[in-house]
């Protein structure tokens, strides 16, 4: 600490501080217009610069630290009238058409401007007219830029070169003045820009704007904070609603996101809110096939009856009921608990099956508790090493992604295992480009050089682990040249690769489906943790063994319990005390045989064993693996009903479709990747018979038999609270009032916990589980040479029932394409660009292909988003023999000409 | 991501080679130019440098420039000034960096250093009086000798010709031929294209083709009857007297020492300025009309001053100054602490003292510190060693310090003296110097560094047998101030006319009034006090001039090199007072003097005013 003076006010303020965050902290308020935290501190407006005693310059605050004995004054006359001469010298190049200006109300030119009286300028810029040189840019679906109206702040550009660190919005020169090259030109698609709007969201002015923001003048609209429906990043931002509709977006500086959106949340997270095509009343399908408009009470009492009646007619194994992991916590909960309750099985699940139940698995097994261990900004700050396997943030968590380039950019190591060149291996200290399918070789591998080389954390092994030695033994005969051959790499980047991550202090295991989805995607996550175990890298900041979960709410959907074997909270149904709190909780006597996980349902519908589905917002039409076995599961059910915001291609299948509502409708909250449980808050109320997901459960409970009392969102999560253990301390209110918790959160007075094992691991001791490697159940051969590796991309979101509904979006991406080495595509005379065929044992699509060297010789990799490739047509619904996790990542394919 | 390094030829270098030729067209920035474009020249660059970031600097400055223009272009109002004081203030104390710092920085220099210009184009809308281009070599000739007109003759071969023309404007082209600093050269439009013209070494290989005393003076005046005294026989009096003996005035030289020349013969050492040839300029000028010469007679000694403002129409004083300096402190006036001045003027006369095999120690930087140690070394000295407080103190010319660097001479900057330590041994004698070794700190007002004790290093003893202290001189006034000529720290108080407020009869320029100085100051002082004597008396005389500039012709501008006079070899030149200099050869003087553009008649040169009637 140093002691300063500031307008007459000792104040002792840190000593890393710069003036204005000392300041700021001590609520003197400095104006400011150039200024952004920690990105753009360059001091171009000089709008708050302050006088230092003793010198004779005027000082920019933003970037001038403080010292011991600065005596600071922060308006004297003086600094007053250079301010308004800077305002001046702005206004001087600034085209001023605040009537026409989306920015008119919250330009920060325009409020500073009005705070010191500056009504115009007579000096004459130099850029005047500077729009019929260098015209507005806005081909990007949008973005857009004005350069009359640009104060050169460099705001933008900092926020996509230090923040959103995509590079692409530079500065270039024209004679005199330096430019803002925004890339939203006629080139705007080859220009790398991902669309993300950082830029826009750091303009003080008019000059660089969404488009949609010309709809709206922000006194005519809420905001309303929440939590993006996207990926499990959780980033918060407002809604923006005028007249009941959303119009726009505006990030908040959230814990995971720290201000930033990528495209998907800022611009793809509303438009599906209000798209006509929305059900908005419940339908039931008649005996022609067609479905009709139903009253809510037809239709509650119609599906009540139905599933009673199987229930009576082929016993409570015969029913079925899937929750979502996009919904919010508390219709997980509700679903999970009309499954248990009224049906009578454990039969429920979420589609965390198909991407991280793996995880859950895996890590509950080897470390006790099967969530990412620490928060992504403590992994992604400050860290020395970042090992990412399987994992392709840029797309699939783009806020995460943007958090890497920042740590890579301030110098992390970054290695990345991927059988991809994904865009981070640009920055990709090693990239390790193994075969698909090939991570537990891998894995072992690492640790057989860690091991040779002693490069072990013994002590963390001996007091924390169990079972190394057999970890010891099994990884003995995974000699970096046996590894290399499998994996298709190099010995000695395995080598070096084990050698970086055990040497570094702080270093962090990143990893996503690339792991999980395979036939052995639980021992590749364990594997994962053994490393971890190894070298001492768990339960201390900058390390841990983090899985990027999927969706929005995978990790909400796991922790209600909507899974066959555990209630809420990782509680197991076959734990007699456990069954007896839940029994005393809900009033009923609950059934302890654990039940079918999802992807078991679909054989057993097929079987004949399954009679009566209930989803909760799930399409496995189109994002399970092999289509035609779904399409056939589905078609055995007796009775199969489905709660909807669209018509998708499960729903078309379904007798009854019951209309919810998306998340900007309801209050709520999303358990993001980190554990954290944030809030989702109602924005709008729609026209229409749509009704609150919870209240639709309740009902249904209520017409199956079992007396649920309605309650809110809040309420339920009392509920929650009162029988999970790890929620105990999580609330509405205590989210309301600003609190960020990660569970376990055991009290009201607990603050969650950021990172998960310190002290020792939640398990007590860790496990080492030896994994030996297994080559992928189905390997390409003679008839389908090639693997073929599911996808995300950045632009949609799984089957795009969301973004699909942007058009911006489909502008930027919205068509199946297939990546192709160009070599492959040589050979078979395949053309960039060419619409070929893709087929599997299973089926056969076309989509187009993109021949170059992101993927390997002999392997293609396709995106999972779009219906013209429906991509799960091919993939192999081979599982996983822990997890039951498909094998999404690897299936054998031919791919050739359409002529 | 591949890394590459930079790419050679690049915008950048290319650049650079632009901004050489760029250096050299602010070089030769011509005399005579309105100072406010110069300035707005600057901003302008400036205004280029800015990286555009922060405000003041990237549109501050734009709005400076304007007004600036608007001035220049009388386009604005008194405000202006205050506008534009008040914006580069803000400017100054706001700006992030040096850009636009110094940017605005220089626009209050030129408010604080040319108010009148300013005024003039507010005013009048115009720059202020005899602001013309003008050209550069005559201009910066303190005698504005034609410089032009003797090269082209040079050229032609008419070496009698190039000395006349050097004499209508200075007597002594001999001397100045050898020892004269050239400011002549400085803003040589040559610089444009590669270098200067080697003025001075052209004048030297016209000299060394013919004698100046083999070169006939022009024909006097009939005489007048009036009767000048010029007292000192340095180059300023000569100057005076050569002139005014032309004139057709009846001359008299007063000198105290037993030859005439001053400093040239006295001060200047024999390797530098051969006696001999100081001889052929002085030879010249005793002949050129009626001129008496007193040597060994000093005034207040031999003649009052008062007898002179009796007897003569009109008095010069020419004193020079001759009167080294010493450094205060105790033992100070031990006999091995000598004044440069006085050491020169011993060897000079043939006293020199034995410095074979001894240790000279030596404060200062200047001409005469560097003639001083040249002359230690000739006169077998064991080491000589110069000590400075800084490097700015090395005001000689750098060829002088070159030619004394490879002589042998030791240099040592960021030492201040301390004090003397006596001899125990031999009483009036110090044995050692003490030294107080410093760092550089901040500039002082006129852009020269200062220098501060440096607290981590002890002071410095340097054992020496003599120490010669180059710390300048000034001149013996005493005799003239109890007569009532005004005189101020060794100085007389003349003006820029050389004449004297209240002693109309009385004129003074040169050293003595100016301090020390060079010997072509002193004759450009000379020559007009001759000039101003003349129309003191009541006449317009003129001087003839036989020669005259030939034609030019065009100059194709092809970058050439310039020719340099070389020394001999340093190693045999130390070893005796033989003179330095090579001699140019005809070719080398032929391609030299080809070289030269003729900006008196290119250019502004044969335009009104493009030669300044001086």
């Amino acid at each position: 600490m140093v002691n300063i003076t500031v307008d007459g006010r000792h104040l002792s303020v840190d000593e890393n501080s710069t003036i204005l965050e000392a300041c700021t902290a001590n609520g003197i308020k400095i104006p400011t217009l150039c200024y952004l935290k920690q990105l753009n501190e360059i001091g171009s407006c000089r709008i708050c610069m302050v006088e230092i005693e003793g010198e004779k310059s005027l000082f920019a605050s933003c970037r001038t630290k403080v010292r011991e004995g600065m005596v600071i004054t922060t308006a004297s006359n003086k600094i007053v009238s250079y301010r308004k001469h800077m305002l001046e010298l702005i206004l001087s190049n600034h085209k001023v058409d605040c009537l026409n200006c989306t920015m008119n109300g919250v330009c920060k030119l325009q409020q500073l401007c009005n705070e010191y009286e500056v009504k115009g300028t007579s000096i004459q810029g130099s850029r005047r007219h500077i729009e019929d040189k260098l015209p507005i840019l806005d081909s990007n679906p949008y973005l857009s830029y004005d350069p009359s109206k640009c104060i050169h702040c460099y705001r933008c550009i900092s926020a996509c070169n230090k923040a959103a660190v995509n590079g692409t919005l530079r500065s270039g020169r024209s004679g005199l003045f330096r430019t803002i090259e925004a890339p939203f030109g006629e080139d705007w698609k080859s220009t790398g820009c991902e669309s993300c709007g950082n830029c826009a969201e750091a303009c003080p002015t008019g000059a660089l704007s969404e488009k949609r923001k010309r709809k709206y003048r922000s006194w005519e609209v809420k905001k309303v904070l929440t939590t993006c429906p996207h990926c499990a990043t959780g980033c918060q931002y407002y809604l923006i609603v005028k007249d009941n509709k959303i119009v726009d977006t505006e990030a908040y500086d959230g814990p995971s996101n720290h201000g930033l959106l990528c495209v998907k949340g800022r611009s793809g997270s509303f438009d599906f809110v209000h798209s006509p095509d929305r059900i908005t009343t419940p339908l039931i399908k008649n005996k022609e096939g067609k479905f009709e408009p139903a009253t809510w009470e037809e239709a509650i009492s119609y599906t009540a009856k139905r599933l009673m009646e199987i229930k009576e007619k082929y016993g409570k194994e015969s029913l079925a009921g899937f929750a979502c992991s996009r919904s919010a916590n508390e219709d997980v909960y509700m679903v999970q608990k009309m499954v248990r309750t009224c049906f009578g099985n454990n039969n429920t699940d979420n589609c965390a099956r198909v991407c991280h139940s793996a995880t859950v698995a895996g890590l509950a097994k080897t470390l006790g508790s099967g969530a990412m261990t620490n928060p992504i900004y403590d992994i992604t700050h400050d860290v020395d090493v970042i090992l990412l396997v399987g994992s392709n943030p840029e797309e699939a968590h783009p806020v995460v992604g943007m958090q890497i380039r920042q740590a890579v950019k301030n110098g992390t190591r970054l290695i990345v295992v991927d059988p991809r060149s994904i865009g981070l291996t640009k920055y990709a200290d090693i990239h390790l480009k193994l075969r698909p399918g090939t991570n537990v070789a891998f894995a072992n591998g690492m640790m057989h050089v860690i091991i040779k080389e002693g490069l072990t954390d013994g002590n963390y092994i001996k007091e924390n682990t169990e079972d190394y030695e057999k970890i010891a033994e099994l990884v003995k005969d995974y000699t970096p040249e046996k590894v290399g051959e499998i994996c298709h790499i190099e010995p000695a980047k395995i080598v070096e690769a084990a050698r970086m991550y055990a040497r570094a202090d702080k270093a962090p295991i990143i990893y996503c489906l690339g792991v999980t989805e395979h036939s052995t995607g639980t021992e590749g996550v364990m594997s994962l943790s053994n490393l971890a175990l190894l070298t001492g890298k768990l339960g201390r900041s900058g390390c841990g063994v983090n899985p990027l979960r999927g969706q929005n709410n995978v990790q909400g959907a796991c922790d209600m319990g909507a899974l066959p074997t555990d209630y809420p909270g990782y509680q197991k149904v076959d734990n007699d005390e456990v069954r007896a709190k839940f029994e005393k909780a809900w009033g009923v006597e609950l059934n302890p045989k654990p039940g079918l996980k999802a992807t078991d349902v679909f054989p057993a519908a097929i079987k004949g064993d399954i009679k009566g589905l209930y989803i909760c917002g799930e399409d496995p039409l189109v994002t399970d693996p092999d289509t035609e076995h779904i399409k056939k599961a589905l078609g055995s059910l007796d009775f199969f009903v489905i709660q909807e915001l669209f018509m998708t291609k499960t729903a078309e299948c379904a007798d009854v479709i019951l209309p919810g509502v998306s998340y900007a409708e309801k209050e709520g909250t999303f358990t993001n990747t980190e554990r954290r449980v944030q809030r989702i808050r109602t924005a709008v109320k729609l026209e229409g018979d749509a009704r609150l997901d919870t209240d639709i459960i309740i009902d249904l409970m209520n017409a199956m038999g079992y007396p649920q009392p309605h309650l809110t969102a809040s309420q339920i999560m009392d509920e929650i609270a009162s029988v999970t253990p790890s929620f105990a301390g999580i609330s509405f209110e205590r989210l309301d009032n600003g609190e960020s918790l990660q569970w376990p959160c055991k009290d009201k007075q607990s603050t969650g916990t950021p990172i998960m094992h310190v002290g020792h691991p939640a398990r007590g001791k860790a496990l080492f589980y030896p994994a030996l490697y297994k080559a992928a159940s189905e390997l390409p051969d003679d008839d389908y040479p090639f693997f073929l590796t599911t996808g995300r991309i950045l632009y949609q979101y799984n089957a795009a029932a969301m973004t699909s509904r942007s058009e911006g979006l489909v502008e930027i991406a919205g068509e199946g394409f297939i990546e192709i080495n160009y070599k492959d595509a040589e050979r078979l005379g395949i053309k960039n660009g060419e619409r070929i065929y893709v087929e599997s044992r299973r089926g056969k699509i076309t989509a187009t292909a993109r021949v170059g060297r992101k993927v390997s010789q002999g392997e293609t990799w396709m995106p999972f988003h779009f219906p013209d490739s429906p991509v799960n047509t091919l993939t192999n619904a081979a599982l996983d023999d822990f997890a039951r996790i498909p094998e999404y990542k690897v299936c054998a394919v031919n791919i050739s000409r359409m002529d | 991501m591949t890394r590459r390094l930079t790419q050679k030829g690049n915008m950048n270098d290319r650049m650079d080679a632009a901004l050489n030729k760029f250096r050299s067209r602010m070089t030769s920035y011509p005399p005579g130019m309105c100072p406010l474009v110069m300035y707005r020249t600057i901003l302008q660059m400036s205004i280029n440098q800015s990286c555009g970031k922060c405000i003041p600097c990237r549109d501050g400055l734009v709005e400076a420039e304007r007004i600036l223009k608007k001035i220049i272009e009388g386009d604005a109002e008194i405000g202006a000034l205050d506008e534009l004081k008040k914006l580069s203030e803000m400017i100054s104390e706001t700006s992030d960096c040096a850009v636009g710092v110094v940017a605005a920085n220089t626009v209050l220099d030129s408010l604080r250093e040319f108010p009148d210009e300013y005024e003039s184009h507010i005013k009048n809308k115009r720059c202020v009086e005899n602001v013309n281009q003008t050209v550069p070599c005559i201009t910066l000739c303190p005698a504005h000798v034609d410089v032009p007109a003797y090269v082209a003759l040079i050229n032609k071969g008419d070496y009698a010709g190039a000395i006349n023309i050097i004499r209508d404007r200075n007597p002594l082209p001999t001397a100045c031929a050898m020892v004269c600093e050239h400011p002549c050269e400085r803003k040589c439009r040559r610089s444009i294209i590669d270098h200067p013209i080697n003025i001075r070494g052209l004048k030297k290989f016209a000299v060394d083709q013919i004698t100046a005393d083999q070169v006939k003076t022009p024909a006097p005046n009939v005489a007048t009857g009036k009767k000048i005294a010029i007292v000192g026989g340095g180059p300023s009096g000569l100057t005076a007297a050569y002139f005014l003996s032309l004139m057709g005035h009846t001359v008299e030289i007063f000198d105290e020492h037993e030859k005439l020349g001053g400093m040239l013969r006295y001060g200047i050492p024999e390797y530098r300025l051969p006696k001999a040839r100081l001889d052929e300029d002085i030879t010249a000028i005793l002949n050129a009309g009626d001129i008496t010469v007193h040597t060994g007679t000093k005034i207040g000694r031999d003649v009052t001053v008062e007898e002179l403002d009796e007897k003569f129409d009109a008095i010069y004083l020419g004193l020079g100054a001759q009167l080294g300096n010493r450094i205060p402190g105790k033992n100070s006036d031990c006999e091995n602490v000598i004044p440069a001045a006085d050491f020169l003027q011993a060897v000079a006369r043939g006293d020199a003292p034995d410095f074979k095999g001894k240790t000279i120690a030596l404060i200062g930087g200047g001409n005469v510190a560097m003639d001083a140690a040249r002359t230690a070394v000739r006169l077998g000295a064991d080491s000589v060693n110069v000590f400075t407080r800084k490097r700015d103190d090395y005001t000689a010319l750098d060829t002088e310090i070159e030619s004394a660097m490879q002589e042998g001479i030791r240099f040592t900057t960021l030492l201040s003296f301390l004090h003397l330590e006596a001899d125990k041994d031999n009483p009036g004698k110090i044995s050692a110097v003490w030294l107080q070794p410093e760092i550089v700190g901040e500039y002082d007002w006129s852009g020269f560094v200062k220098t501060e004790h440096s607290v981590t290093k002890y002071p410095y003893r340097f054992k020496c047998d003599y120490l010669i202290i180059g710390v300048g001189q000034r001149c013996d006034v005493e005799v003239f101030d109890k007569a009532g000529i005004p005189t101020e720290r060794g100085r007389i108080l003349a003006d820029t006319a050389c004449m004297i407020e209240g002693k109309e009869k009385f004129f003074s320029g040169g050293d003595c009034v100016t301090g020390p100085s060079t010997a072509i100051n002193a004759i450009a002082a000379g020559q007009v006090a001759a000039h101003n004597i003349d129309e003191f008396l009541g006449y317009h005389h003129k001087i003839e001039c036989e020669a005259k500039a030939p034609s030019p012709m065009p100059n194709k501008c092809i970058p050439t090199g310039r020719a340099e006079i070389e020394e001999r070899p340093a190693y045999e030149r130390k070893n005796d007072f033989v003179h330095v200099e090579e001699q140019m050869t005809p070719e080398e003087a032929d391609r030299e003097s080809g070289r030269c553009l003729r900006c008196d008649y290119y250019g502004c040169g044969c335009m009104e005013g493009g030669r300044a009637p001086w």
